[in-house]
């Protein structure tokens, strides 16, 4: 009976063992998955945070963007507008005084008529570049070859342009920010980069619209023009950041700079 | 001193699972359909535990072993429901059926199984749940979900006491000692006890305050 009993305790410990097995088992399964559960919330918290941060310099960089551009449209307001409006305001003032012969007032008359010409010149221009009435009227394809025939006045430099665009393709607000980059590229290489020849393409098919720009000028070191901001790069970036494309920038000291912009066609 | 301490909690348990239900029911009907089915099992599983302490006090100690069947078949059913709620895959309501229309088999092909435990019965729908159980952990790595302190709790008690229920048929043979199935019952009613402090601590954390519906 005795050995019995016993068989049935060595029983009851298997059993008992077992269990606390189990528990132990359960318990590690358990806290497992909770720590997994952290590191991988941690992860995704350390993404959100770094979108975030990318957003703010986004933002920053636009701001700074907008505050220039504003400085510069008031100091072109100021310099080609207002102080041409002075004289003829002066002028004006002249010709209503009594005792002036008909000759003087003839002469101030000229001069109103001349300065008036030339505000009105100024001011087309500053909308012009503030928003080209091509790129609203007639399209991307046609404000592109205006923008190369504008850069090829001064006759420094030889543009080759390769524009084949279907119009529409990209919405409205697309089209202005490819426009813009292009705008931002050729101005940098006039200001800057003292190039030879400017390559310009534009293509379009089914599924993307493909812009690239090429000059053969200076170069700079890319990774020191990011760090700085400076050359507009981050405004390039941010604009292809918005449409959601790809952006290639390749450039070093001594060999120009090739840009290439790939847009998707959402629609 | 060890048996005053499992008296104690043996009394609390029933005392829990008869109140715990109405916690839950204060926000029923604003609550996730997962909610409603946890509730329905809370309140399924205290009338369970309410009957067989009746039953024993009435009929003074009458095996009251045939409840067993009723409370296993229904935490399984009320659990997969449960479960497929959270998990949202509609294949649990194929192996409900499956492993219910294997059960009913088992006690039309030996109905004296109705005054016994069952333990094959009762380790498959326990399984089933843990298996359940598991993969909701894993859908919770991503993100935030409901009734996770639960989980971890049914995790736990389902999966220890299986193991218990399993053996009681062969412990409960005559040729053992009394001690030997009381003390696994007594190990069940700690493991017992550890899931309704987690219920209840769900219930704390996340259902006092009654949310509005999103």
């Amino acid at each position: 009976m005795e050995e019995l009993l016993g068989s049935e305790d060595e029983i009851l410990i298997i059993i008992l063992i077992a269990i606390g097995l189990l528990v132990l088992m359960s318990v590690a399964i358990v806290l497992f998955f909770y720590f997994s559960r952290k590191k991988i919330i941690k992860t995704e918290l350390e993404k959100a945070n770094l979108k975030i941060s990318y957003q703010k310099e986004i933002i920053q960089s636009t701001l700074i963007v907008q505050e220039e551009e504003r400085k510069r449209i008031a100091q072109d307001m100021h310099d080609a507008i207002s102080s041409k409006l002075n004289i003829v305001s002066l002028n004006a003032n002249f010709l209503t005084e009594d005792g002036i012969t008909s000759e003087q007032a003839n002469k101030f008359g000229e001069g109103i008529l001349n300065v008036t010409t030339t505000v009105l010149e100024s001011s087309r221009r500053i909308a012009h570049d503030l928003l080209p009435p091509t790129l609203q009227k007639f399209g991307l394809q046609p404000a592109l070859e205006e923008l190369c025939e504008e850069a090829g006045v001064s006759k420094s430099f030889e543009i080759q342009s390769d524009l084949y665009y279907e119009e529409n393709f990209l919405g409205k607000d697309e089209e202005l920010h490819l426009f813009r980059i292009a705008q931002e590229l050729f101005s940098n290489t006039i200001k800057y980069a003292s190039a030879s020849v400017i390559e310009v393409s534009l293509v379009s098919d089914v599924t993307e619209a493909i812009f690239n720009y090429k000059d053969n000028g200076k170069g700079f070191d890319l990774s020191e023009a990011k760090r700085v901001k400076g050359l507009g790069l981050s405004g390039i970036e941010n604009r292809a950041a918005i449409l959601d494309a790809g952006l290639t920038i390749e450039s070093s000291l001594g060999s120009g700079i090739s840009v290439s912009v790939i847009v998707r066609k959402t629609r | 001193m060890w048996e005053l301490i499992i008296d104690y909690v043996g009394t609390v348990t029933i005392f829990v699972a008869v109140l715990y239900p109405f916690l839950y029911l204060k926000g029923f009907t604003r609550n996730s359909k997962a909610f409603k089915y946890f509730t329905c099992y809370l309140l399924i599983i205290g009338l369970i535990q309410v009957s067989m302490g009746t039953f024993k006090l009435v009929t003074m100690g009458d095996s009251n072993l045939f409840f067993f069947v009723y409370y296993f078949v229904l935490q399984f059913t009320m659990l997969s429901l449960f479960y497929r709620e959270l998990l949202g895959y509609k294949w649990i309501n194929i192996i409900t059926v499956i492993v219910l229309l294997f059960i009913g088999y088992q006690y039309v092909a030996e109905p004296s199984l109705y005054f016994k435990y069952n333990p094959v019965g009762s380790s498959i729908t326990q399984l089933t749940i843990v298996i359940y159980s598991l993969l909701y952990f894993y859908k919770s790595l991503s993100g935030k979900r409901e009734f996770l302190i639960v989980n971890v709790g049914l995790f736990i008690y389902l999966l220890s006491s299986l193991l218990i229920f399993a053996s009681a048929n062969l412990v409960l043979h005559d040729s053992f000692p009394d001690y030997v199935p009381r003390l696994l019952s007594e190990s069940n009613l700690v493991l017992y006890f550890i899931l309704q402090v987690l219920i209840v601590i769900e219930w704390f954390r996340n259902y006092r305050v009654i949310k509005k519906v999103e």
